[in-house]
């Protein structure tokens, strides 16, 4: 008896009854309606919900009869697996939407629940025309919900809705005659066994009518001009309702008739990401939230199109096309759904205006998880069906296609974060936001569901284990503390790092091992240094935990999926780390989006990865497959975009001189070491194939290049951040051509140097940080004579500055000495002179850091200034005594680091067999050190001579007025630097960055406001289906 | 012959009325243009579900139960089409409400007051 | 340039249909579903209707949605229609000239014979030509014929959503009986089919006509009422 009474049939008798009751109802009171309205929805939820476990459960697809009678003499309806995803999801979202219609009128309140009852209508029956009933009992309930708004906008809007959807449905209506007159069947479940008797030129207009009907409601790009109108003047509730309720609907009444459109699938998927990548691009030109919110919204659904028709052409299992398609659609749906939603609740049209959102934290809470949501980042269930759907494309070697994905991912990313940049740093108005607290709770409720939905995909995904999921937790907790102190927070972020850290790293070994407690460790150590801030910074600590914790947690990974995982966990908790920075509104946007296409080029390095070897796991990395060439070449690309080559670093510097001080040593010292990382693990494969090999060459000139442009541009700078930015660039550079050599000795190098530049950099941009604590200069200019005043300070930037220049007895000595040694091994002569090259200019800036920050004459303004803060020197004597340990006792490192390598080589022999120690032994380190400083020597001198004689002498002398000979003679060289190192690279980008704005603009030009113009483009759209699906050869007989 | 005639007129008939909903500045006629369209396609519907010679499919002296299947047109199009005609003036009936608010706030019922939204 | 595009559409369409229409055949017999119905309502429902039996049995399903259609349309219009702010600017009852004296008192005439014909129509929808949607409609009729001739006449648009709603719980409750007491949800055999062609037949297929006859009048009426407020 319950069991009956919880049959989904009870959904519409439930819908329907409370509805025809609601009028009755009102002569009670309009206590009562709102009960049985909140009553009705709950119902509805619950008997979706049931019937979800059901079929979760392993029974078959619950059928649903009407009539007395089976099909298809009376109208059946079905809920499958994927029908009770979608109709569960929707019913809850209406559930909890019906917070916002529970103080209107009660004619308003049986449309939203005829509505709701309606989508699910469309979800689950399996006669054509009650598919029609049903898309108009939505399209009704819709017309009348968008009377809500009454402004001559709205209305206008609505009527050009109107317009379009009552056009689409006579479509569909002529598209079900005309079938029943080929057929002289209705239900869905005959005609696709029946489809080959859908021919001929009446048969084919049919489905070109139903599959255009469906796509126009679907919004298409160019046809929906009409769609973006409402969204953007529609109260947000009821644009929720569109947006998830009423597309979703429409989407699976397309995705149930998809095999009668057997032989036009590509050409839905074209239509599908036409709409993705064109309403992503136009996105970027949008000032107002909801039909930014509109245009995304579309986006998606086109998404959603694409991989439905795909899956389908790829032929996978039901399983995993629940995976994608639901993963997408519940994202979608919590997440744009909780956008409109937050859109009512800030009552504000322009985009700017918004950052009346930073005086209620938890709503900009809500934003930022809606907007990670919706842009496919971890750990929400988009992420896991973007993944699963590159995964199952490039299985398919659509590869264009995975390219149009991502690029409408990196757009809509683009347009999304830039609204939250604007957000956090938009001008602070007084007036706070307009609704009450109440409307923030369904919001909540989305976000909360976001994440458990995310979870559970996770584990359809593959992920199996719950550590990927700590640094979240960690995240969380500190989230809970909140209100404490900061130095409270900090202190817990630090114990739950070195606790939950010390687990994770406990049984990781290898290279990985290796890596794991150099990441930990520096995370740490610097994290110690935020303890010199004592203000509140909203959100950093739940930030840095989430971060410190990811980064023990990467090595740990064993599978694609996990690295990927935590790999953007990393990705965007740096981001908001370095957005939360009032000087970082321009630079984190570049940040995130060259993180994210780094990221995409990673994901996609997997996807051939796993296609290639049917396999997740990091080690099928080291067996070569008929594509390890490619994958190599992919994983470098988006590795070394990550680590800042030179050509893809225009995001680097900013973000790190615009970041939190000690954000800034974070990202410089730990975070870029993640790619270093990446590297060594994505490169096991280039040693397997001789093509890649070549590669490696290739990746060894792009390190030394990287290394040489970034050593000069660092010079050129004034701003110390910046000037430690480009350091850091240069020094990776180092690593990458170490990496790149591929041999034994080559990746000891890289190590050896990973955890010098570790140490140094975080020394140094904490120095940096301290000065400006002290003194709120940023430029070297304004600094001098710091040396007495700052002495331990001094001392910390000095060693810093002798270990990373490669000078005895330092550890950068060792370093630099083993990268010549190994680039002479390999014959690798040029990059050699490069390093040479460098590591002269390297003296250049670096000599110049310490004379014009601690040397020099003393500013007056600064007498009275005091030492550095105790958490900075602390973390600083930290750093110090690790580059102490390792410059006296070089094996502590070396060794393990050695034997931590070895087995990767050990087949491959490019490596001979020798231990390290004979290596030393044969290696005299002596003249090679002597060739590079008397190279240094000579080109100094050069540099010198160059500018007496008169070289250059113009630029300079407009620059060198009043200096002192030293600094004259860097004035010099920051112009011939400044010569040599044209700034093509952020022309380049910036130029993409307009073209982009330009193409937006000029594709949005066809939004021209005309309802008929809309209408006629949706007529233009049915043609090109016709004639794209090959129609013409009927209209000439 | 009869059904061509009747699905012709229908056809015909939606085609008039794309023509008016999309070359009409009139807000009102565009809605008429739109309720042609619907006839438009009820007439179809009606025309697709003739069998040649056959008559209402309801059984009486005129039409014996034994020889109904052999005579009578076919009665799914006939039902479809009555649900149809419903739904057709349900959405003229929302239409014309429209144009009636949008005559209030405008003042106009042309069809370029309404292009507020753009781009 | 835009008028051109126009046509150019309109022609393709028109080709389009040319296509449909000349490759339409005559159909010289019955889909084998089709057929199937003209011999399973008779016996089945007992109705000789054929398409009141799928309509109020087979597809009663979808009759149910477009009566929620019509319900929601009703309440939809209200909706749209009840903000406008400020009908007491030109009221045109007020003003508005009384129409002659003939048309009123054929009006009165006429009223109840036409509810007597949508009585008929309605109650007959089982056995001959006719239905709940068609007699509501005429029912209708009857409303606007009112609201023409009378500009003074007030509609208690209240105890009509009264009605319809009573109505369509009333429709909920017949199919909830058909899940209960006959073969699943709107069945309509709750009741004996009786005699082939007898006024009292066809299971519930008379009440569920007279529910929808009811509500579809009332909708139709609470429309046209609210376009005249």
């Amino acid at each position: 008896m319950v069991g009956s009474l919880l049959h989904p049939l009870n959904i519409f008798i439930v819908g329907l009854g409370g509805a025809f009751l609601i009028p009755l109802l009102n002569r009670l009171g309009s206590r009562w309606v709102a009960s049985a309205f909140i009553f009705a929805l709950a119902a509805m939820t619950l008997m979706s919900g049931i019937s979800l476990l059901e079929v979760l459960n392993g029974s078959p697809p619950i059928d649903i009869l009407t009539g007395g009678s089976k099909p298809p003499y009376s109208i059946n309806l079905r809920a499958g697996l994927d029908e009770a995803v979608f109709a569960f999801g929707v019913n809850l979202v209406g559930l909890i939407g019906a917070y916002y219609f529970l103080r209107e009128k009660y004619g308003t309140i049986l449309i939203y629940l005829l509505l709701i009852m309606g989508i699910q209508g469309m979800v689950m029956t399996r006669d054509l025309f009650n598919l029609f009933v049903f898309l108009e009992i939505v399209s009704i309930a819709t017309y009348g919900l968008l009377s809500l708004r009454d402004t001559p906008e709205a209305l206008s809007a609505t009527f050009k809705y109107l317009m379009a959807t009552v056009l689409a449905s006579n479509f569909f209506l002529i598209g079900t005659i005309l079938l029943y007159a080929t057929t002289g069947l209705l239900n869905i479940d005959d005609l696709i066994a029946n489809q080959q008797a859908i021919a001929g030129p009446i048969g084919f207009a049919a489905l070109i009518f139903l599959l255009a009907s469906l796509l126009v409601e679907l919004k298409p790009f160019p046809a929906n001009g009409w769609g973006l109108d409402v969204y953007e003047t529609a109260r947000g509730d009821v644009a929720a309702l569109i947006s998830g309720g009423v597309s979703t609907g429409v989407f699976f009444a397309l995705l149930k008739l998809l095999p009668l459109f057997e032989g036009q699938l590509e050409i839905i998927a074209a239509a599908g990401v036409i709409t993705f990548v064109v309403s992503n691009l136009i996105g970027l030109q949008q000032t107002t939230a909801q039909r930014l919110l509109g245009y995304s919204s579309i986006g998606q659904i086109g998404l959603l199109t694409i991989a439905a028709c795909l899956l389908r052409l790829a032929n996978v299992d039901s399983a995993t096309f629940l995976l994608i398609a639901g993963g997408l659609f519940i994202n979608h749906l919590f997440a744009k759904v909780g956008l409109f939603w937050l859109a009512d609740y800030v009552g504000k049209a322009r985009l700017q205006d918004w950052s009346v959102l930073k005086s209620r934290p938890a709503a900009f809470l809500a934003f930022a998880v809606l907007l990670a949501a919706i842009s496919g980042f971890p750990p929400f269930p988009g992420f896991w069906a973007k993944w699963q759907l590159v995964m199952v494309l490039a299985q398919d070697e659509r590869y264009v296609w995975i390219v149009l994905i991502l690029v409408g991912s990196l757009l809509e990313a683009a347009y999304l974060f830039r609204w939250f940049g604007q957000t956090l740093h938009g001008p602070v108005e007084s007036q706070t936001a307009r609704a009450g607290s109440g409307a923030l709770v369904p919001i909540f409720a989305l976000g909360l569901l976001l994440i458990i939905s995310g979870l559970i995909t996770s584990n359809l995904a593959g992920l199996n284990s719950f550590w990927p999921l700590i640094p979240l937790a960690a995240g969380a907790l500190t989230l809970l503390i909140a209100p404490c102190p900061a130095w409270v927070q900090c202190l817990t972020v630090l114990g739950m790092a070195l606790l939950g850290g010390g687990w994770l790293i406990s049984d990781v070994t290898g290279l990985n091992g290796l890596f794991a407690v150099l990441l930990l460790a520096g995370g740490v150590t610097i994290a110690i240094a935020s303890l010199y801030r004592n203000d509140t910074r909203p959100g950093f600590y739940p930030l840095l935990a989430v971060l410190l914790l990811s980064l023990p947690a990467l090595p740990r990974a064993s599978t694609t999926l996990e690295f990927f995982f935590i790999w953007e966990l990393i990705t965007l908790s740096s981001y908001f780390l370095v957005v939360r920075s009032r000087d970082a509104q321009r630079q984190a946007l570049p940040f995130l989006l060259f993180s994210l296409v780094a990221a995409f080029f990673l994901l996609a390095g997997f996807a051939i990865l796993h296609a290639d070897s049917a396999s997740y796991s990091l080690s099928a990395l080291r067996t070569a497959g008929p594509n390890s060439a490619v994958v190599f070449v992919l994983l470098c690309v988006g590795l070394l975009i990550k680590a800042g080559a030179v050509g893809v670093h225009v995001w680097l510097p900013g973000a790190y001189a615009a970041s939190d001080d000690d954000v800034s040593a974070l990202l410089s010292a730990v975070i870029s070491k993640v790619a270093i990382f990446g590297l060594l693990v994505g490169t096991y494969v280039a040693i397997r194939s001789e093509v890649s090999l070549q590669l490696a060459h290739v990746l060894g000139w792009i390190g030394m290049l990287t290394t040489l442009a970034a050593a000069m541009m660092a010079v050129c700078q004034d701003d110390m951040k910046r000037m430690l930015a480009y350091s850091s660039m240069s020094q990776l550079g180092y690593i990458v051509a170490a990496i790149a050599l591929m041999s034994h000795l080559g990746w000891v190098t890289a190590l050896y140097l990973v955890a010098n530049h570790l140490m140094v950099k975080g020394i140094l941009f904490l120095v940096a940080a301290a000065l400006i604590a002290r003194t709120g200069k940023r430029l070297l200019s304004d600094y001098g004579g710091l040396a007495g005043q700052m002495p331990l300070t001094f001392a910390a930037a000095s060693i810093a500055i002798l270990a990373m220049s490669g000078l005895p007895p330092f550890v950068g000595f060792g370093g630099k000495w083993l990268l010549l040694s190994a680039m002479m091994e390999k014959g690798w002569y040029g990059p050699a002179l490069m390093t040479l090259l460098a590591t002269f200019v390297g003296f250049l800036y670096m000599a110049r850091f310490i004379q014009a920050i601690f040397l020099g004459p003393r500013r007056p303004d600064y007498a009275d200034l005091e030492e550095a803060p105790a958490a900075l020197l602390t973390a600083q004597a930290l750093l110090i005594v690790g580059i102490l340990v390792m410059s006296f006792f070089p094996k502590v490192l070396i060794e393990p680091v050695s034997r931590a390598i070895d087995p990767q080589f050990a087949s491959t022999l490019v490596w001979q067999g020798m231990s390290l120690e004979m290596i030393y032994g044969t290696w005299n380190p002596i003249p090679i050190m002597l060739l590079a400083v008397a190279v240094s020597a000579l080109l100094f001198g050069l540099f010198w001579y160059l500018q007496h004689a008169g070289l250059f002498k113009d630029m300079a002398r407009r620059l060198a007025r009043n200096l002192s000979p030293l600094q004259r003679f860097y004035a010099f060289c920051r112009t011939a630097f400044g010569v040599l190192t044209p700034p093509w690279a952020s022309m380049f980008w910036s130029r993409v960055a307009v073209t982009a704005d330009d193409l937006a603009l000029c594709a949005r030009s066809i939004y021209t406001g005309n309802g008929q113009i809309y209408s006629l483009f949706i007529l233009y759209y049915v043609m090109a289906l016709y004639i794209a699906a090959g129609g013409l050869r009927y209209l000439w007989p | 012959m009869i059904s061509s005639i009747v699905l012709i007129t229908g056809l015909l008939l939606i085609l008039i009325g794309l023509w008016g909903a999309l070359t009409h500045r009139n807000i009102l006629r565009i809605i008429i243009s739109f309720s042609l369209m619907g006839t438009g396609t009820h007439i179809v519907i009606v025309a697709i579900g003739y069998v040649k010679n056959g008559t209402a499919p309801i059984i009486d002296s005129a039409l014996g139960l034994a020889e109904a299947p052999q005579r009578a047109v076919d009665p799914i199009p006939s039902a479809l089409v009555v649900t149809a005609i419903v739904i057709g003036l349900a959405v003229t009936a929302i239409m014309l409400a429209y144009a009636i608010r949008l005559y209030d706030t405008k003042k106009t019922l042309s069809i370029e007051a309404l292009m507020e939204s753009r781009w | 340039m835009r008028r051109a595009s126009i046509v150019f559409a309109i022609t393709f369409f028109g080709l389009l249909f040319a296509s449909v229409a000349i490759n339409h055949t005559q159909s010289v017999s019955l889909w084998p579903l089709a057929r199937s119905y003209v011999e399973l309502v008779p016996r089945e429902l007992g109705a000789p209707n054929v398409i009141t039996g799928i309509l109020l049995n087979y597809r009663a399903f979808d009759t149910l949605g477009e009566v929620a259609v019509l319900f929601m349309v009703a309440a939809g219009v209200g909706l749209v229609l009840g903000r406008q702010p400020n009908p007491t600017v030109a009221d045109p009852p007020e003003t508005a000239r009384p129409s002659s004296e003939i048309v009123q008192i054929a009006t009165r005439i006429l009223a109840p014979l036409i509810s007597v014909f949508a009585a008929y129509i309605i109650m007959n929808g089982h056995i001959s030509a006719g239905g709940g949607f068609q007699g509501g409609a005429v029912l209708a009729s009857c409303l606007i014929l009112w609201l023409l001739a009378d500009a003074q006449f007030q509609v208690d648009v209240k105890l009509l959503g009264l009605l319809e709603s009573v109505a369509g719980v009333l429709f909920v409750l017949v199919g909830i009986a058909g899940l209960i007491f006959a073969g699943g949800f709107l069945d309509t055999r709750v009741l004996p089919l009786g005699q082939l062609g007898a006024f009292f037949s066809a299971g519930a297929i008379p009440i569920l006509s007279l529910l929808l006859g009811i509500k579809v009048g009332c909708e139709l009426s609470v429309i046209l009422a609210r376009f005249r407020a």
